[in-house]
């Protein structure tokens, strides 16, 4: 009898919810879509129509120019040179994230003491602004009064590190290094904490060295929590250019000119918008694809 | 053989704290660094070799938050402007999050790639037709305009977050009191929300430090007016040199509030800065 009821009651209940459910939940997500939509479809439109256009002659009322913009931008030596400094900043970069994250992550995981105060000062640099990244790698490394310039002195290093173009782009990459390889850290420790016990203990008793447990069993296991982060994370280097703006404007000679700063300059500086929009444009294809993988990473392990 | 061991075992202990040891003077030195410099006298700043022990001198500060520093000025723009945007995204992210959560639209997975492409688009890439745009209806150097473009990140920041946390909240409750007569937005007003509220203040706190930290969007959309402290951080880097003093000055204000903010929501912000790939 009383299973009778409770039946009643859930099939009521669903039929209740299935004729809700669209309204309400509908109403709720509107607003966001509406403010989604305006945020993001409309500027991804306006880029495309910006990239057929000529602004040079008047802001307000751009010159239809067909191809103009597309034709100067692919034929531009700066464009692939700056896609290609992108490449390496965004590759470089997350390979040192992802050796030294790990190496952290592993040694902060197998500390007898003091776990949890590491883990805190570890991730201190990943609140620091970017602004404020660009600014301390630009006084560390003034080569009259910076405190990292002095040790490199000490060393007999005498260079303008920031000045010179074959150490400028190793040292905004380092600045990254600094500001996000706690967060790799973070996510591997997550990892290797949700790591249950048995597979461990049967590579104990199989009689696997150290190495061996971490090559087989430990980063297999979190290879997956590995990837999506990387992932995150080129996407992320591709979003600022706060510390280069900072640091070296894109020089000296070029040399520190990655796409997202090259667009900054050609937009806001010249004013060149129709160039500007694309290489936004291309810049947009590759994070779509990127988040494309994301989602589907994030998705499927539901 | 005992003896062996805990000797091996000794070795490797030194060996893992020497590797923190490294890791955290090369992530710390910079921070402590900075704040040391703030505290320095000018004459303190350059002298070489560098000075490690010092009387501080809180002259900068002093000089920042007084009348002729204009800093309040900065910090109450900032302040401004990364509150309103993240009250915005916040509410509706919470709606927004909770309907993707609990209702079965058919395109859930389209709206998430949505959102995660809207997210994660390059900043400059957003900011040149956002630029455009503004100049048309007047809205660049306005407060309006820096909110607008902040919650272009924290709107689907929030929803994305949302989501996920709602996802992680049991829908028994909500059913039961759907029995008792709720409607389904009572359900989530008065069930679904206290029960995510650790989530939802994480979800604010990173929604605060994006636009907190936020200079590209700052040093083209804000004005004389609204100018914001990275901003005014940046002012500081002239033709004629840098007023480095005030520079790491307004570097600790920047960091301070924010790494304890961070700290204090530490759990989740691995959560967040992954966008939800981390438990």
């Amino acid at each position: 009898m009383q299973t009778n009821v409770d039946k009643a009651w859930k099939n009521k209940l669903e039929a209740k919810r299935i004729k809700k459910r669209f309204s309400t939940e509908f109403w709720m997500l509107l607003p966001s879509m509406i403010l989604l939509a305006i945020i993001s479809i409309f500027p991804f439109l306006y880029l495309i129509y910006a990239s057929f256009m000529d602004f040079s002659i008047s802001f307000e009322n751009p010159e239809f120019i067909g191809l103009g913009n597309w034709k100067y931008v692919l034929s531009d030596t700066l464009f692939w040179s700056s896609w290609g400094r992108t490449i390496l900043y965004v590759g470089i970069g997350l390979v040192l994230q992802l050796f030294i994250g790990v190496g952290m992550a592993l040694a902060i995981f197998h500390l007898p003491k003091g776990k949890n105060i590491v883990v805190t000062l570890w991730m201190i640099p990943v609140f620091v602004a970017p602004v404020v990244a660009g600014l301390l790698g630009r006084y560390l490394l003034n080569s009259t009064y910076g405190l990292y310039d002095w040790l490199l002195s000490l060393f007999g290093m005498e260079t303008q590190v920031l000045g010179n173009i074959s150490t400028s782009m190793p040292a905004i990459i380092l600045m990254d290094v600094w500001e996000w390889t706690p967060l790799i850290t973070l996510i591997v420790l997550a990892g290797l904490n949700s790591l249950s016990s048995e597979p461990l203990e049967a590579a104990d008793v199989d009689g696997a060295n150290y190495f061996q447990k971490l090559t087989y069993v430990i980063l297999p296991l979190i290879a997956k929590t590995i990837v999506v982060a990387l992932l995150v994370r080129s996407m992320d280097i591709l979003r600022f250019v706060d510390k280069i703006r900072i640091a070296t404007e894109g020089g000296p000679a070029d040399s520190t000119k990655v796409v997202g700063y090259y667009l900054m300059e050609v937009a806001f500086k010249f004013q060149d918008f129709g160039s500007g929009s694309v290489l936004g444009l291309t810049m947009l294809v590759v994070t779509i694809f990127l988040g494309q993988f994301f989602v589907k990473f994030m998705m499927g392990k539901e | 053989m005992m003896k062996q061991k805990s000797k091996k075992k000794v070795l490797t202990y030194t060996l893992l704290y020497l590797v923190v040891l490294i890791g955290l003077t090369w992530a710390l030195v910079p921070i402590i660094w900075m704040v040391l410099s703030s505290l320095k006298t000018q004459a303190g700043m350059f002298s070489m070799p560098p000075k490690f022990l010092f009387k501080p001198n809180f002259d900068t500060f002093q000089y920042m938050f007084s009348e002729s520093g204009g800093f309040l000025h900065y910090l109450r723009n900032s302040v401004v402007a990364a509150v309103s945007s993240t009250a915005i995204s916040l509410v509706l992210g919470a709606l927004g999050g909770y309907a993707l959560a609990r209702g079965q639209f058919k395109q859930t997975k389209h709206i998430a790639f949505w959102i995660i492409s809207t997210r994660m688009a390059p900043i400059p890439a957003v900011m040149l037709p956002l630029y455009l745009l503004f100049t048309q209806l007047n809205l660049v150097g306005t407060m309006t305009g820096l909110i607008f473009a902040y919650t272009t990140f924290n709107l689907p920041f929030a929803l994305w977050m949302m989501m996920i946390f709602f996802k992680e909240v049991p829908e028994v409750l909500e059913e039961a009191a759907m029995i008792d007569g709720c409607s389904r937005f009572q359900a989530f007003l008065k069930i679904a929300i206290p029960t995510a509220t650790t989530g939802l203040v994480a979800t604010g706190i990173l929604c605060l430090m994006f636009a907190w930290n936020d200079f590209m969007f700052a040093s083209i959309f804000s004005g004389h007016r609204t100018q914001t402290i990275p901003v005014a951080a940046s002012m500081l880097i002239t033709q004629q040199g840098i007023a480095w003093g005030q520079a790491m000055a307004t570097g600790t204000v920047i960091i301070t509030p924010m790494v304890v903010a961070g700290l204090a929501v530490r759990k989740y912000l691995v959560q967040g800065l992954s966008m939800g790939a981390v438990k």
